[in-house]
C-alpha cells in the first residue's frame, strides 16, 4: 500500500503541479476578481432604480448614465477575465 | 499583446480558425489576420445596404401617409440623435460628430451580431479590431480638444488640478484606449468562449442557440451602446475644461 502510494507520488513532475497550478490560479482569479465588479454594478442598478421609483420621468436619462458607470466598472472584472485567458490557454 | 492573443484563439478551435496573411512592405513583415478584415468588409457592406435601403426613405413626399422604410429611418435616426448625440454639452459639437457616433454604434452593433450567424465570426473578437477603433476615438478626441481649446489651454489641461499631476493625467490618458479597446474586446471573446466550451463539452443542442443569443444579441448590442457612448464621454471630456 505504502509502495503503491510512494510510485504514485514520485510520478509527479514539477510539470503537472504546474499545470494544475495553472487551473486554480485561472478558478481563482475569475472568481475573486468577479466579486468586485459584481457588487459594483448591484449598487449602481439599485441606486438607479431608487431614482427611477422616485422620479419616474427621469427614467430615460438614469438607465443611460447607470449603464455607462456599470460599463466602467465592468472593467476590473473584465481585466481578471483576460487574465484567466491567458493564464489558461497562453501560459 | 496581439500575438498572445492571436495564439490564443488559434489554441480554441470552434472560434473559427485564424489565417495569418503577411504583407512586404518597405522591408518591414506586416502580420494580419485575414478572418477579421473580411469580417470587416462583410459588416461594411451590410452597412452600405442598410444605408441604401434606408435612402429610399427620404424620397418620399411628406403629405403622404409615412411608408415603412420612412418610419424605420426615422425611428433610426431618433434613437441615435436622442440617446447618443444628446450627450454631447453642446450642440455644435453633437451636430459635428452626430455622423461619427453613429457610424461608430452601427458598424460595433452590425459586428457583434455577426458571431450570431453560423460560419461568421464577429471582428470585434479581435482585439486588433477593438484596438484600433479605441485609438480612433483616442485620437479624434485631442484632436478636437486642440481645436475647440487651442494647443496652450490644451497643454494647461494636463496640469490640473495641479503640476505635480501630469504623471497621473498622463497614465489616465494612456489607460482610457486601453480599457475602452479591452471592454469590448473581453465582452464579446468571453460569450464566444462560453458557447464555444458549452457546444463542445456539454450540450451540442438547443442551450448553444439559447445562450448565443442572449451573448450575440443582448450583450452585443448593450456593449455596442456602451462603446459609442464611451466614446462620445471621452470626446466631452476631451473637450471641456
Amino acid at each position: 500500500m505504502l509502495q503503491e502510494a510512494q510510485t504514485v507520488a514520485s510520478g509527479i513532475t514539477g510539470a503537472d503541479i504546474a499545470e494544475a497550478a495553472k487551473y486554480v490560479a485561472a478558478g481563482l482569479c475569475m472568481g475573486i476578481g468577479a466579486i468586485g465588479s459584481a457588487i459594483g454594478e448591484g449598487i449602481a442598478a439599485a441606486h438607479a432604480l431608487d431614482g427611477m421609483a422616485r422620479q419616474p420621468e427621469m427614467q430615460g436619462a438614469l438607465l443611460r448614465t447607470m449603464v455607462l458607470g456599470q460599463a466602467i466598472t465592468e472593467t476590473t472584472g473584465i481585466y481578471s477575465l483576460l487574465i484567466a485567458i491567458v493564464l489558461l490557454f497562453v501560459i | 499583446m496581439g500575438e498572445i492573443f492571436g495564439q490564443l484563439s488559434g489554441l480554441l478551435e470552434h472560434l473559427g480558425e485564424k489565417r495569418i496573411g503577411v504583407l512586404s512592405l518597405f522591408g518591414t513583415e506586416i502580420r494580419f489576420d485575414v478572418t477579421a478584415i473580411v469580417m470587416s468588409w462583410v459588416v461594411i457592406v451590410l452597412l452600405v445596404l442598410l444605408a441604401l435601403w434606408l435612402r429610399r426613405g427620404l424620397r418620399q413626399p411628406v403629405e403622404e401617409k409615412p411608408s415603412r422604410v420612412q418610419a424605420a429611418l426615422d425611428g433610426l435616426m431618433d434613437l441615435l440623435r436622442t440617446q447618443l448625440s444628446g450627450n454631447f454639452s453642446s450642440e455644435r459639437l453633437a451636430v459635428m460628430m452626430f455622423p461619427f457616433v453613429s457610424t461608430l454604434f452601427l458598424y460595433v452593433l452590425l459586428s457583434n451580431w455577426l458571431g450570431v450567424v453560423p460560419y461568421m465570426m464577429s471582428p470585434t473578437q479581435d482585439l486588433n479590431v477593438t484596438f484600433g477603433l479605441a485609438l480612433l476615438v483616442l485620437v479624434l478626441s485631442h484632436v478636437l480638444a486642440i481645436r475647440f481649446k487651442g494647443g496652450r489651454r490644451y497643454l494647461k489641461g494636463y496640469l490640473k488640478p495641479y503640476a505635480f499631476m501630469l504623471p497621473i493625467n498622463l497614465v489616465g490618458e494612456i489607460a482610457k484606449p486601453l480599457s475602452h479597446a479591452f471592454r469590448l474586446f473581453g465582452n464579446i471573446l468571453a460569450g464566444t468562449i462560453l458557447v464555444a466550451v458549452i457546444t463542445a463539452k456539454f450540450m451540442p443542442i438547443i442551450v448553444p442557440s439559447a445562450l448565443s443569443i442572449f451573448f450575440g444579441l443582448f450583450f452585443g448590442g448593450i456593449q455596442a451602446f456602451v462603446f459609442a457612448i464611451l466614446a462620445v464621454a471621452y470626446i466631452n471630456v476631451a473637450v471641456e475644461d
